[in-house]
């Protein structure tokens, strides 16, 4: 994949300096559902990874980085839900960009029952970007 | 218990995935939308038996005065100065979130083109509106002739840069829709490629995919037309101002402004064929319109611009972009034609952000990073560039960038 999302990895982090983020809240958030509430979302978040839902994107060379992303977002409390985040979320980008296959086999399998009726039109004409010409200066428009 | 858990599992993921791809392509966690747009990552096919495409909540073409109201005109692909414009009128902070309280903002359209930020751009405005909601303001963005051309396919004004965004874009929107299908409880997402060739005659062979990517995301019922030029107005009238990319005409008045707004819309949702309506193609039309923009005021044609805000109630002006105003924002016709394109991105002419001001009903200010604004009213005052600033232009106020 190319280079637009690769500096991106330490833009949004945000997340620490939002003040309902606050140990305060946190803190009365604690206080006012004891520690179960804690646990008990640990606990779902440990249930959930083991729906069948998600059995297969748990498994193959990304499956560790998927299940650690996904518990994370199950857990977060941000208001941008997901926003603190960003680690497990980067370590899963990077290992999809090292096995940009992980989770495509099942799919390449459905596909070719398929891929005959998504033969593509070839009447989708467009105008290129005035630089794409194939040979040779073109004229300007 | 736990059957619940797994039960609602599969919209849980594609929250997770769409979260997942967001970030990945723009860098953002966008916050919860209040207002939510009824098919915020489309998936035509997915999960939402509910929401049949289009029918989302009726695009607004007239809104009350607001007590501040800021324009900002063409950006075209330049996120730093698209930050910088908002900056001047302090509607975000130094971390980039809104701070523009009960503001509304109006955004002139040309987003697309000349530019490698256009997605990011698109991700960020969406952000900023989700804030601005919270907190009783308003981002109202438009479509200008260059978010048209991009959806009927037309890539002539397309960077390098542009393709490689959207690129990426369809690598992440591609594993998306992977992941997604690996559940079963998810419908098998539709294929974004669906219909597109797979080689453009005369185009050089390295760039097919990266075109198929950007045809994929643009045309009509594309994931990113859908999600972000569908909410787009193509003319809204603010207070007593009337905003349009590049100009209304006495037509286009008598076609119905919401009429246009819907028909728009419905086409960029995939609904009205292929190509965009007459009214937005060709020199006389709404985004190409440069009859009141010409930048010597002299080949303004006052009295026709005088003509359409008679037969809209309650205008006092237009504001258009589209032609770039070398010279900064200024009027024209007696300051019934506000131009606002100062063709800030490095793709244009790199120019200096300025964005219009208007508090309340009172006069039109310029907020300006240009420090040698005073020049310009200088020379005016002089008669020097009389030509080029016509009139009583509005107020300039230089503003720390």
């Amino acid at each position: 994949m190319g280079q637009v999302e690769s500096n991106q990895s330490s833009a949004p982090n945000n997340s620490q300096s939002r003040p309902s983020d606050s140990l305060d809240a946190l803190i009365a958030e604690a206080a006012a559902f004891g520690d179960d509430e804690n646990e008990s979302l640990d606990a779902k978040a440990q249930k959930a990874l083991e729906c069948p839902c998600i059995a297969h994107l748990r498994s193959g060379p990304c499956g560790t980085q998927f299940s650690e992303a996904f518990v994370c977002f199950l857990k977060s409390s941000a208001e941008e839900k997901g926003s603190d985040c960003v680690h497990p979320f980067v370590a899963l980008q990077n290992c999809i960009k090292a096995n940009p296959n992980a989770f495509s086999k099942d799919i390449l399998d459905d596909d070719d029952e398929v891929k005959k009726e998504e033969e593509p039109t070839q009447e989708y004409k467009i105008i290129p970007p005035i630089w794409a010409a194939e040979k040779g200066p073109k004229q300007k428009l | 218990m736990e059957e619940e858990i797994c039960r609602d599992l599969p919209l849980v993921l594609s929250s997770f995935v769409d979260t997942f791809v967001d970030f990945s392509v723009s860098g953002l966690f966008l916050p919860q939308s209040s207002n939510p747009n009824p098919n915020p990552n489309p998936n035509p096919n997915s999960s939402s038996d509910t929401d049949p495409l289009p029918s989302s909540p009726k695009l607004a073409t007239r809104y009350p005065a607001p007590d501040r109201l800021i324009a900002v005109g063409d950006l075209h692909g330049d996120l730093q100065k698209s930050k910088e414009a908002l900056r001047l009128a302090a509607l975000i902070d130094a971390s980039d979130r809104w701070t523009g309280r009960t503001a509304t903002v109006v955004q002139i359209g040309d987003v697309l083109d000349r530019g490698g930020d256009e997605l990011k751009i698109l991700y960020f405005l969406e952000k900023l509106k989700r804030e601005a909601e919270k907190s009783g303001g308003t981002i109202i963005t438009m479509n200008g002739n260059h978010e048209i051309m991009n959806v009927d396919g037309d890539f002539r004004f397309v960077t390098q840069a542009g393709l490689d965004e959207f690129r990426v874009w369809a690598d992440w929107f591609c594993i998306g829709n992977a992941m997604k299908s690996l559940c079963d409880g998810l419908e098998k997402p539709k294929d974004p490629f669906f219909g597109i060739p797979l080689k453009f005659l005369g185009v050089k062979e390295e760039l097919y995919h990266s075109i198929r990517c950007r045809i994929a995301a643009l045309r009509p019922e594309g994931p990113i037309s859908v999600r972000f030029l569908s909410q787009n107005q193509t003319v809204v009238v603010v207070g007593d101002s009337v905003f349009v990319h590049g100009g209304l005409l006495p037509k286009h008045v008598f076609y119905g402004l919401e009429r246009i707004n819907e028909e728009v819309r419905d086409w960029i949702n995939g609904l009205k064929g292929r190509f965009s309506p007459g009214y937005l193609r060709g020199k006389h039309s709404m985004v190409w319109l440069r009859k009141f923009s010409h930048e010597l005021a002299q080949n303004c044609d006052c009295s026709t611009l005088e003509h359409v805000l008679a037969t809209i109630p309650g205008a006092k002006r237009m504001i258009m972009g589209h032609t770039i105003q070398e010279t900064g924002i200024n009027g024209a016709c007696g300051n019934r034609a506000i131009r606002i394109d100062v063709g800030m991105s490095k793709g244009c002419i790199n120019g200096l952000p300025e964005v219009l001001e208007i508090i309340g009903n009172s006069e039109l200010r310029v907020l300006t990073s240009n420090p040698s604004y005073r020049d310009r009213l200088e020379a005016d005052r002089k008669g020097g560039l009389g030509l080029l600033l016509p009139e009583h232009g509005p107020r300039q106020v230089e503003v720390k960038a």
